[in-house]
């Protein structure tokens, strides 16, 4: 038995599995990694455990966003009560899914980096913790950036009404608007990151400087965001269009 | 899920004229409201009876403004900081408050609903614009917008646009899912242990987290304006 119903009630699944499945992968691997440097820096200075382990939760809660985010719009497709008789409601859940699911994968990974490097930099600056602390928040929010483009793509397919639009090539346009939101977002999310891990490890190298290299990191990201906007810009034109 | 998916809407219409936007967020409101309550009390109980040696209400205030304005003064200077910290002191005090009275039963973060914090984000967004037209003119606030190649120019504006989203979005979407994660987690383990750590973890502590890195990104935004 497949009809349209039926069809809408399983791509509201798939879309489901899709977004968690995809967006879990990149917060694993990023909240592994601090770990990983959490324990590597705990060997240099044992006495400073307490405060390592404060650090490393903070970061972790920050690279876990992305896949929270994720269980958002996995729990929004699985008890919206709206399936439909149109198949291109069906193609809506699935880019969902995709744009939430492939986006959230970058943005994991990269706020593991400067995460890690704050572990690393509070055993080699004790006397910096604030500082480190402050440049890791910000720079990791950045780097979700490109995350939350990929949710903004999976909120509009799911809340604005395109039924309207005629299947073929209707389908291809949704589920393209969905794979450029989150194929557009890996590659900037694990560049900033680098940029961030970078700027969080030079001021636990040279603090004085952390003024210049707040800004450098900033910049630089801006600049790396510039490939998602676009990935943005056209997953939008897919949608309006 | 009732508890997200009922939402405590009251329609109005102004002079006769109503759309579908003109409708109220009865929950979110209640809560906003509530939340400037307790800071005002906060205030007043701070300051009031202030000495040399304080009185514990009085020792949270006070190491809060510290820690502050130290960041302030960080991120911008000594003059700007002056005017700058109230703003960014109290965003925080603020939204600390509406991301933690979730954790109270019966109530709801007003985070949790996209109108609180994209007005927010929508406050510092405009505020971070003014104080770079009113720190460099008009002709250098325009500059920088054709700053590393002149066609570069409508990237940036979509970027501009794109900060006050995403910063809204942020947290949003972290509050949201917290909220998510504490129901379904209740609904499924109806154990005593699990539903109060998942309220510690993911309302007291990711919403201490998300609340100061809006305050801190927003201030980030007002000092690229004003350099």
């Amino acid at each position: 038995m497949f009809d349209a119903l039926t069809a809408t009630h399983a791509a509201m699944y798939l879309g489901a599995g899709l977004s968690i499945g995809l967006g879990a992968i990149g917060a694993a691997v990023g909240e592994g990694y601090t770990a990983g440097a959490a324990n590597e820096s705990l060997s240099y200075r044992p006495e400073k455990s307490g405060e390592v382990l404060k650090n490393m939760l903070v970061g972790q809660a920050i690279a876990e966003s992305a896949a929270i985010f994720a269980l958002v719009i996995a729990i929004i497709l699985i008890f919206s009560k709206s399936p439909s008789e149109n198949y291109i409601i069906a193609w809506d859940y699935i880019g969902a899914g995709l744009a939430m699911g492939l986006s959230a994968i970058g943005s994991g990974i990269g706020s593991g980096f400067p995460a890690a490097e704050l572990c690393r930099g509070i055993v080699r600056q004790p006397l910096y913790g604030t500082k480190l602390l402050t440049t890791m928040l910000v720079s990791a929010a950045i780097c979700q950036t490109t995350a939350i483009y990929g949710m903004i793509i999976a909120l509009l397919l799911l809340f604005v009404d395109n039924s309207s639009l005629a299947l073929y090539p209707g389908w291809g346009a949704i589920l393209g608007a969905g794979l450029a939101a989150g194929f557009g977002a890996i590659g900037p999310g694990i560049g900033e990151g680098v940029a961030a891990g970078e700027a969080v490890k030079s001021i636990s190298r040279n603090p004085e400087a952390s003024d210049v290299l707040t800004r450098t990191m900033l910049v630089g990201m801006a600049v790396t965001e510039s490939t998602g906007v676009y990935a943005l810009v056209i997953a939008l034109l897919l949608i309006v269009m | 899920m009732d508890e997200l998916t009922n939402v405590w809407q009251e329609p109005f219409s102004l002079f006769g004229y109503h759309n579908s936007f003109m409708t109220l967020n009865m929950t979110s409101l209640i809560m906003t409201w509530i939340v400037m309550v307790v800071l005002i009390l906060f205030a007043y109980f701070a300051t009031r009876k202030a000495s040399l040696i304080p009185h514990p209400v009085q020792v949270v205030a006070e190491s809060l403004i510290n820690i502050f304005y130290n960041l302030v003064v960080d991120t911008l200077d000594e003059e700007r900081a002056k005017k700058y910290f109230p703003l960014i002191c109290s965003l925080f005090m603020f939204l600390l408050m509406c991301n933690w009275i979730g954790a109270i039963p019966m109530m709801a973060e007003p985070t949790r609903d996209l109108n609180t914090t994209l007005g927010m984000g929508i406050l510092g967004g405009v505020i971070s614009h003014y104080s770079g037209i009113r720190a460099k003119g008009i002709k250098g606030y325009l500059k920088e917008y054709f700053s590393p190649m002149w066609f570069m120019a409508p990237l940036n504006a979509i970027g501009e646009v794109a900060q006050v989203v995403s910063v809204s979005f942020r947290l949003y979407g972290n509050i949201l899912g917290g909220a998510i994660i504490i129901i379904i987690g209740s609904q499924l383990l109806k154990s005593i242990i699990v539903p109060p750590a998942l309220v510690m973890y993911f309302g007291l502590f990711v919403g201490t987290v998300q609340a100061f890195v809006f305050t801190m990104l927003t201030l980030v935004y007002i000092s690229l304006k004003v350099k």
